[in-house]
């Protein structure tokens, strides 16, 4: 149902002024921070609000574009907790599971992300970051199982996660690509082992997952076996996409905090600081802008190569910039160390959020891998030769 | 009947393809009023075609692209005057021959200034030039009044300074409804900047970008190495963002004039970038005349200049922004 926006608008603040969770900041422990994030999306769910970028079949689903920026807009504006913990549910695995997902696969997990069932993604390794698709976890066919022995790293929440969509290698000879598996792994399938990676903030929004002959059945596979880099693509395509319309939005709607610090440090007539402002406002405003065009052009069906790289650049350096102007105003404030931060972009201590912001400049291919990816496959520049690489090596 | 952005590219695109840079100044004034562009944004019961910013942005965007040369940026500002100022048989006129192509002309900086009007196109061969003070908004003929030409690096603009001899000509509106026009007028003036800047990026970056791919030092194309490949995906970045916010504002029904000057700020300064880069990654050849970068250059420069201090148009967004973020 397509309310008018007006309507929505003023039917959010209201909901959002009785429910928003207003001490999220204060969690102590990261399991009161998970606690906190599960009762802040069950919350949502309830009332509608948790996946409006969802298909209308879904409950909670159907919003149009213009109906999901009021709510992450209104979100930001009321300050409430980004839903960090259910992120890769929401996105990643929804994404994966209807594009390329089997009926069944979808019917049996879908409804339990709604119940907060929680999924991590097992795609990078210690060697295989940029080039990921030189992954070496091994997956081994035994009857109607696999059995998969390696490494993941960098997997958002993973200690956390119920289930996990794995990349692993089932096919060493040719193409890299090609011998590439997706699998739903149940996370507490014996030989998994989850280990936090203390990050430079402090946080733990990331680990490491060790696995050691790990049975997952077949029936859990998603696509054919060595079709796992195409599935890969739909999982990856869903972060470029629609994830950055609702941070671009969160963005925009959280540029009260910058507002705030400009008040609070009685600078509302200093020139340089209006205009860092304003320049930042219109920065931010052309990341949305972005964010918009891409999303229709995808609704058009006129996506091209290179489109996604564009807006999650566009984004990841104007978010580094938008934390380092809070960093500035913030002063000798913001370098007092902030205790556990949970890697959001809005954590009430600009350094912290300026050490996260790394988050989108390194993480979902980093802003080096994107620019290759606009200069040689947009822009048509040639491609660096494979044997430098071999010569260099190896 | 409003046409799609598609469509309004689409015939733009006929009358300046981009690939002749510079075209004649004569027959390009010829087509733009041929092709009814001087009418365009005008509303329909005067006569126009009742299109919005969109089709102003498409239309200076494949001008900016192909370094168009002429003074339409200014006859459009006196067109926008001219629509929404008082309604005489002598304004009907006016109207009627300056969207048919005769040249009537404004400060392209839009100043309020009294006596002297700087940065007016093509003085020396329009009939009138428009003036905006605080107090009222008149178009004077410019016979009678002192007209000295400036020289500009940009060469594709011909300007000059113009000496009005005191409060003549014909009125367009006077008090609150001229200043309230004169905000207009320098928003669409300033839209109409920041699309021409982006045409003339989006140019500049494709002529470096192909420069690249052929130009052989090291036994390849300095298009395969990285650092060169890098800045130009940085430019892409640059100018994707200005863009998207250029459209958006375009079709924005109520742009502000600070909004206006900001995304005029962002996207002269994407400009400026484009083609500061542009003879850099042309190396030696781009520091000839012969080669067509120092064009862009140029133009951007001055297209900087033009639409004021982005230094004070952040300011002003800045202070704007503040106030309804304060307010909401």
């Amino acid at each position: 149902m397509i309310q008018s926006l007006e309507n929505l608008r003023a039917e959010l603040r209201q909901w959002l002024a009785a429910n928003a969770p207003t001490d999220w900041r204060g969690a102590d422990t990261h399991e009161d921070f998970v606690s906190g994030q599960r009762a802040w999306f069950a919350k949502l769910v309830d009332a509608g609000y948790a996946v409006p970028h969802w298909p209308a079949q879904w409950p909670g689903g159907g919003r149009s574009l213009a109906e999901q920026k009021v709510i992450y807009e209104e979100l930001a504006r009321a300050d409430a907790p980004r839903l960090l913990l259910t992120f890769v549910s929401t996105y990643h695995a929804f994404a994966t599971l209807t594009e390329c997902g089997s009926a069944e696969q979808q019917a049996r997990y879908i409804p339990r992300i709604l119940e907060g069932e929680l999924w991590c993604q097992g795609f990078s390794e210690p060697g295989a970051g940029s080039d990921l698709a030189s992954l070496r976890t091994r997956a081994v066919r035994d009857g109607d199982h696999y059995v998969i022995s390696g490494q993941k790293v960098w997997s958002t929440m993973a200690q956390y996660a119920d289930r996990c969509l794995l990349l692993v290698r089932t096919d060493r000879s040719g193409v890299k690509q090609a011998g590439i598996t997706y699998l739903l792994m149940d996370m507490k399938s014996p030989g998994v082992t989850t280990r936090p990676i203390s990050q430079i903030q402090g946080d733990e929004e990331f680990a490491e997952i060790f696995l050691d002959e790990v049975r997952v059945p077949v029936s859990e596979r998603v696509g054919e076996e060595g079709d796992g880099w195409r599935v890969a693509q739909a999982t990856l395509a869903s972060e470029r996409g629609l994830t950055l319309m609702e941070l671009s939005y969160r963005m925009r709607g959280a540029m009260w905090r910058i507002a705030e610090l400009i008040h609070e440090g009685g600078r509302i007539d200093d020139a340089g600081v209006l205009r860092d402002f304003g320049r930042l406002s219109a920065r931010v405003d052309s990341v949305c802008a972005l964010a918009d065009a891409y999303l229709q052009k995808r609704i058009d069906g006129t996506e091209g190569i290179g489109d996604a790289a564009l807006v999650k650049l566009g984004y990841s350096r104007c978010l580094r910039d938008w934390a380092d102007l809070g960093v500035r105003l913030g002063g000798l404030g913001e370098q007092y160390r902030a205790p556990i931060t949970f890697g959001d972009l809005n954590t009430g201590n600009w350094m912290a959020d300026f050490m996260n912001s790394y988050a989108w400049t390194i993480a979902g291919g980093s802003d080096e891998v994107q620019r290759n990816i606009i200069a040689e496959r947009m822009l048509g520049m040639a491609r660096e030769p494979k044997h430098w690489v071999q010569e260099v090596g190896q | 009947m409003t046409m799609t952005r598609a469509e309004l590219e689409a015939a733009a695109a006929q009358a300046f393809d981009g690939l002749t840079l510079v075209p004649d100044a004569e027959q390009s004034w010829q087509t733009i009023a041929e092709m009814g562009w001087l009418m365009m944004c005008v509303p329909e019961d005067r006569g126009g075609l009742g299109q919005g910013g969109e089709a102003r942005a498409v239309i200076h965007h494949a001008m900016g692209r192909a370094l168009v040369p002429g003074p339409t940026i200014a006859q459009m500002a006196v067109v926008d005057a001219l629509a929404a100022g008082v309604r005489t048989d002598e304004t009907d006129a006016l109207l009627e021959a300056a969207v048919a192509g005769d040249v009537m002309t404004a400060s392209m900086a839009l100043s309020l200034a009294e006596d002297v009007l700087i940065a007016v196109p093509d003085a020396d061969r329009a009939s009138h030039v428009l003036h905006m003070t605080s107090e009222r908004i008149a178009l004077v003929p410019l016979e009678g009044c002192e007209v000295v030409g400036r020289e500009t690096w940009d060469e594709t603009r011909r300007l000059f300074d113009v000496r009005v001899p005191g409060s003549q000509g014909v009125t367009i509106a006077e008090g609150n409804a001229a200043r309230e026009l004169a905000e207009t007028v320098r928003a669409n003036l300033l839209l109409a900047l920041a699309a021409d800047a982006l045409g003339g990026a989006e140019a500049a970056l494709a002529m470096s970008v192909e420069y690249l791919g052929t130009r052989r030092q090291f036994d390849r194309p300095l298009a395969m190495f990285q650092a060169l490949k890098h800045r130009c995906a940085d430019l892409r970045v640059a100018i994707s963002l200005a863009d998207a916010l250029l459209w958006q504002e375009a079709a924005s029904p109520d742009l502000s004039l600070a909004r206006a000057g900001a995304l005029n700020a962002l996207a002269c300064q994407v400009y400026k970038e484009t083609a500061e880069e542009a003879i850099q990654l042309h190396g030696g050849i781009g520091l000839t005349l012969e080669h067509p970068c120092h064009l862009f250059l140029k133009r951007a420069f001055l297209n900087c200049a033009l639409g004021g201090d982005a230094d004070y148009w952040e300011e002003c967004a800045g202070r704007e922004r503040l106030a309804e973020i304060s307010a909401a």
